[in-house]
């Protein structure tokens, strides 16, 4: 939520700096942000005009609208409000979606969507969570899927017990793609089977109240292609396995695996190339000879 | 409060390792963070961490010779106690976080794979792919949201650290934080509160650090009376991709697998690299270290490619500092099987496959190894008392820092893969403190605790709401953060000189006061980023004037801070009675600096708004000092004087000088 | 936590089962069904006696047909129909923005899905006795003149047209179905092997496309004139082997005029269950 924008990307460089052009070029790049100024508000369109610059990505031209405060029209306007952190496509923070596709800002160069469409570059908010400002999105159902499923190695504790369970080269490069999963909703975003669930605080409602109710409203809602994967990579690590069941309890449960349309965008978009649906599949597979297992051993 | 309660501020590696001993201790915990903990600076981390393994030990490696490689890496800078207790906990520490299901990469028969890192002769890195950081921070948050599951810990994520609050003695009761969405302030009472905020990358505009490091938490605690220690010392890494928005690292292995560093000789080429002929190409480092290449540590890289930039001027572009990282004589086969992960982020980034044309480099800050000053409780074999309430304290009583906002465990200088060592060594190490610090208070009445947060919360409301009222304010929070982080960047990070940190002190201080006519363009009260920023930067001030306080008065070069007036260059005769005569001199000039030197910084915050500053002794009991004579001319003789005056002062064995490459 | 949570109903408390339900209906017995309808009905390129035979074997059950349809057949399908298209309600098409092949098949999926019922139930009040009171006496399908009233009732382009376009939507919905129900279930897993069963699920779907297109063409081709003698003469051997009718000598044309008839060998056939 903090953002430190320059406004000049020569900044930090040495005596050089000062030579920097002002005829290098004149070019501009415009920008379309869907804006909402808060929750349960109208959402309006702003045009910004952006001096173009080489190796831009879209951080750095709201880092320029943010630095300016201008609309295209010349009005003062409030900065674009946006999620980001490491800039390097690792913390899954900048999750937005770019020319109507969802994606990390921070990988989306700018000369590439240029070349996609010279005229515009449109910023949009996530749609599949509540905004909270701009850009900004709320998700928080994200990190509660991970609940859902027990997204954890199920340890006595902290304290020293010796090294963990001996695993195979295989077995590692099968979990190590899973476990880069930054939680940043991108197979959430592009799933049609994944919808918003919108959860407002009733007056009065204590913040106790109201986020309980917000999570049992998530937890009828499609848990989603990142959770499963996670589910997955923790029932194949020898010691996660420990409550498999109750995580493929979870999955079948409302809103589990089921909810799949295996539309397998999720495995298209993630920005890790994660095999989400080798997940899906495997979840599934897990999960009906689970349900047999629990027909028939009851 | 008969259940205990301690507030944790930062969810990265240390943080997180703190919550989650506290909370397996049955302490309640509050865990503030500016963005989900999963998010965290943490996950940046690529190469790996370090430990004595098996198969070291075999190999004539222990955990001493792993304290002596990070201190001798760090220039002697730090109280050995703690780096001794660190490195001892190493292996236990890998183990746990093998325990938690962290992907380290294999060896065929299943066991932990290790690779060696710079400053060591052992292969003691443990690591996950090139995203050991990520895989870390990812076990740990798993703990914790069991930890928030089963209702021990809550975690108030977008939530921004304002000040600690302190009692009439001088103990801290808690904290009063922001919620970044709402903008509502909340006052957080605690018996004990956790700074795990991490370093101050953006004091310096763009680093290798995430946007959240800006250094501001620690600045805050600076402020209301915590003690800064070192500073002035700020790792700059060789190798990042520029960027617009942020200088991305570019791992040191890529030189390992054979990458050149080299610039035209002519000054700005306009040629494609690749057309321009070898004679033309000025390898710089192969040059001047002939024996080591581009393999040259950390620092002297840094500096060569700073130099040949700003000094010789032929900086690949004019308005870029920048020089050629070139792969393109290597297989692609081997670069895909070896390289592949940072070779994607710089293509991803760049839009430029560096199989094919070179990379644009240039040396960025990467790390601080200054932080907030914390105590500690020597033991009685040399390492720490462990549970004592002293240990990662701050100078207010109650109030902690871990983490990469301590100063405590790298000296001048960080080894790489110890930073995430280090980390989750003060989170968990801290936990026992923390619950015995806090057991320790006087339990607070309800009406004082409200008095006292009252206060706390008021003098920030109004500081906030000042913010949203001024107007007709003519500076702009952004300009003001580039100027501070261009002016930083030029002065403080590779070579430094007095005139010009004198010079730039003075220009932070008129870029604080200007600071003061700040006018926001966002004035309402919901999710504002700007005023948000704004208050951060005005907290950048203190750290930069510390950081430049501390490098003007500290008159001599080490580890990472680098004054050339102060340098002591090898030897220049080649008549060997000169030679001895010399190096007996370098020797005793070795030894003054020493004595004079080898303190560590304290910063405190004046009530005037400048650092003071005053020097701490270092606990070297059980190390003693040594000379790094990495690269420099005629270091073997100085190194056969220096031998000769360690036997005649009766010291030999283990801690007898030697000179290892000394790789940060 | 102090709010009691809603307690769920009984859909929500066993949705996966319902869902797991549903995909297994779309290959048992509903998918059965279809690969069994479609090859009778290309059946009708070996000449109406071959049609009729298979169309015959079918009516062979008797009394039984009907409660056999329903429970295997039309409840089932209604089962699979429901809970589609709630699954389609809960869904948002996204094939605009997120334009892969895998999107596209998710889409058609539930667009083929759609037209499907669309075409069964027209189909029904075209054919089927179900539809009988909706069409009035005149039309239908009559199972011991196969051949030549499906001909007249899908003579007519348009007919044909909208009976080409549900038979591939229909083909389309179960392949695609075949190899979704493959991950759902967890037959193939990695995108190697889904690959693999895709190209399983294409053949299916060519050979029942193939089937079901040449049935429509057979039966635009066929004379019905020409098919009605033949069903005639079929019908009247099937009462005589009933003893309904008396054998008469010289009566018999039906079985000497059929070339490649190899209905004396059907086994016993039956005219009730109509």
């Amino acid at each position: 939520m903090i953002q430190a924008v320059e406004t000049n990307h020569d900044a930090g460089d040495v005596a050089t700096a000062a030579g920097h052009g002002a005829g290098a070029t004149s070019r501009t790049i415009h920008v379309r942000v869907l804006r909402q100024d808060a929750p349960g508000q109208e959402s309006y369109w702003e045009r910004h005009a952006i001096p173009y610059e080489p190796n831009m990505n879209v951080i750095s031209i709201l880092q320029r609208i943010a630095a300016t405060a201008r609309a295209e029209d010349g009005r003062s306007v409030a900065p674009v409000a946006w999620d980001c952190n490491c800039l390097e496509e690792v913390c899954g923070s900048c999750t937005m979606l770019v020319n109507g596709r969802t994606r990390m800002a921070c990988t989306a160069l700018v000369d590439r969507l240029l070349e996609d469409n010279s005229e515009e570059i449109e910023l949009r908010p996530m749609s599949k969570f509540p905004v909270v400002r701009d850009l900004v999105v709320d998700r928080r159902r994200v990190f509660r899927g991970l609940e859902r499923v027990e997204a954890w190695v199920p340890v006595d504790g902290s304290y020293d017990h010796g090294p963990g369970p001996r695993i195979s080269p295989e077995d590692q490069e099968d979990a190590y793609p899973l476990s880069t999963c930054m939680s940043c909703g991108c197979c959430l975003e592009a799933c049609p089977q994944y919808t918003k669930i919108e959860v407002v605080q009733r007056e009065g409602e204590s913040a106790e109240a109201f986020d309980a109710r917000r999570k049992a409203a998530f937890d009828r809602g499609f848990v989603g292609a990142h959770a499963i994967s996670q589910a997955m990579l923790f029932n194949a690590h020898p010691t996660g396995r420990m409550i498999a069941d109750e995580r493929l309890a979870a999955l079948t449960g409302e809103g589990g695996i089921q909810m799949c349309g295996n539309a397998q965008n999720c495995v298209a978009v993630c920005p890790k190339h994660i095999p989400l649906t080798r997940s899906i599949a495997r979840a599934g597979r897990a999960a009906t000879v689970w349900a047999i297992k629990k027909l028939f051993d009851r | 409060m008969a259940q205990p309660r301690v507030l944790v501020i930062g969810g990265g590696l240390a943080g997180l390792a703190a919550t989650m001993r506290l909370a397996e201790s049955g302490t309640d915990v509050d865990l503030v963070s500016l963005v989900p903990v999963k998010r965290s600076h943490s996950a940046c981390a690529q190469g790996g961490i370090n430990s004595v393994n098996a198969l070291t030990r075999q190999q004539g490696d222990n955990e001493w010779k792993h304290f002596d490689d990070t201190v001798y890496g760090g220039d002697f800078l730090q109280h050995q106690p703690p780096v001794k207790e660190m490195a001892d906990w190493g292996p236990r520490i890998i183990d746990l976080m093998d325990r938690l299901g962290v992907p380290f990469n294999r060896t065929p028969e299943g066991f932990r794979d290790q690779r060696r890192f710079g400053g060591t002769l052992y292969k003691r890195t443990a690591f996950a792919g090139a995203t050991t950081g990520q895989q870390l921070l990812y076990a740990l948050d798993e703990q914790v949201r069991r930890y928030e599951v089963s209702g021990r810990v809550k975690k108030w994520e977008f939530w921004d650290f304002l000040e600690p609050v302190l009692d009439a003695s001088g103990r801290c009761r808690g904290a009063v934080c922001q919620d970044l969405v709402t903008m509502q302030f909340r006052a957080f009472p605690a018996d004990a509160v956790v700074l795990a905020t991490g370093g101050c990358g953006l004091v310096y505009g763009r680093s290798t650090m995430s946007m959240v490091c800006t250094g501001s938490a620690v600045s805050r605690a600076y402020q209301a009376g915590a003690w800064y220690g070192n500073g002035e010392f700020i790792q700059v890494h060789p190798t990042a991709i520029p960027g617009a928005d942020k200088l991305r690292l570019m791992s040191e292995s890529a030189r390992g697998e054979g990458g050149r560093v080299w610039v035209p000789r002519k000054p700005q080429d306009p040629r494609d690299p690749r057309e321009i002929p070898e004679a033309e190409r000025c390898y710089f480092l192969e040059e001047r270290y002939p024996k080591y290449g581009n393999l040259v540590p950390r620092d002297i890289a840094t500096r060569e490619i700073f130099d040949i930039c700003t000094t010789d001027g032929l900086s690949v572009e004019k308005d870029r500092l920048c020089v050629y990282l070139d792969l393109t004589h290597l297989s692609r086969e081997m670069l895909d099987r070896k390289l592949g992960g940072i070779l994607e982020i710089y293509e991803k980034f760049q839009g430029v496959d560096p199989r094919v044309v070179p990379m644009k480099i240039f040396p960025a800050v990467h790390y601080s190894m200054g932080g907030l000053w914390v105590d500690y409780q020597k033991s009685s074999s040399g390492g720490l008392e462990e549970g004592d309430p002293k240990n990662q304290q701050t100078s207010i009583p109650g109030l902690y820092a871990i983490g990469e906002c301590d100063y405590q465990y790298h000296g001048a200088n960080r080894l790489g893969a110890n930073s995430l060592l280090s980390c989750i060594f003060s989170g968990l190490f801290c936990a026992p403190s923390v619950i015995a610090s806090g057991a320790a208070v006087r339990k607070t009445s309800a009406e004082e605790s409200s008095r006292l947060f009252d206060a706390s919360l008021r003098r920030q409301e109004a500081r906030h709401e000042s913010l949203l009222a001024r107007r007709g304010g003519n500076e702009n929070p952004y300009d003001l953060h580039q100027q501070l982080g261009g002016l930083m960047t030029r002065v403080a990070t590779v070579v430094r000189r007095n005139e010009q940190l004198a010079a730039a002190y003075d220009e932070v201080c008129g870029l604080e006061e200007r600071w003061q006519r700040c006018s926001l363009s966002d004035t309402g009260n919901w999710t504002n980023q700007n005023v948000v920023f704004t208050k951060s930067l005005g907290d950048m001030f203190p750290i930069a004037k510390l950081i430049l306080k501390g490098a003007l008065l500290r008159d001599e070069c080490r580890g990472a801070h680098y004054k050339p007036s102060t340098a002591m260059p090898g030897i220049a005769a080649t008549d060997p009675v000169e030679q001895r005569r010399e190096a007996e001199e370098w020797c005793d000039r070795f030894e003054a600096n020493t004595r004079k030197w080898l303190k560590s910084t304290i910063a405190k915050h004046g009530a005037d708004g400048h650092p003071q500053i005053s020097y701490e002794d270092i606990d070297t009991s059980l190390i003693p000092p040594r000379p790094r004579l990495y690269g420099l001319v005629g270091g073997d003789v100085i190194e056969e004087v220096w031998r000769e005056r360690q036997r005649a002062a009766g010291q030999a064995g283990e801690t007898s000088p030697q000179p290892v490459a000394a790789g940060a | 936590m102090n709010q009691p949570e809603p307690s769920r109903s009984f859909l929500s408390r066993h949705q996966f089962l319902i869902y797991r339900l549903f995909s297994l209906s779309g290959l048992i017995p509903v998918g059965a069904f279809l690969v069994v309808h479609l090859l009778t009905n290309a059946s009708v390129l070996g000449g109406p006696e071959s049609f009729q035979s298979r169309v015959d074997m079918i009516h062979s059950l008797g009394p039984l047909l009907v409660p056999i349809e329903i429970a295997f057949i039309f409840l089932p399908m209604l089962f699979h129909a429901a809970v589609g298209f709630a699954i389609i309600a809960g869904g948002l098409p996204n094939v605009g923005s997120y334009p892969y092949v895998g999107n596209v098949r998710y889409t058609l999926q539930r667009a083929t899905g759609m037209i499907a019922f669309a075409f069964i139930i027209g189909h029904l009040i075209q054919l089927h006795w179900l539809g009988a009171p909706l069409r009035g006496s005149e039309g239908g399908f009559d199972p011991h003149h196969a051949t030549s009233t499906a001909a007249i009732a899908i003579r007519p382009l348009l007919v044909s047209i909208l009976y080409a376009i549900g038979v591939l939507s229909t083909v389309f919905h179960f392949s695609n179905g075949l190899w979704t129900l493959g991950i759902t279930w967890g037959l193939w897993t990695s995108p190697a092997a889904m690959r693999r069963a895709n190209w399983v699920s294409i053949a299916v779907g060519v050979v029942l496309a193939a089937a079901g297109l040449g049935a429509i063409g057979g039966l635009r081709t066929v004379d019905v004139a020409k098919a009605r003698g033949v069903e005639d003469r079929m019908d009247e051997v099937k009462r005589m082997l009933k003893g309904e009718m008396p054998i008469e000598e010289g009566r018999s044309p039906a079985v000497r005029g059929t070339s490649n008839s190899s209905l004396p060998n059907a086994g016993p056939v039956s005219s009730e269950g109509t």
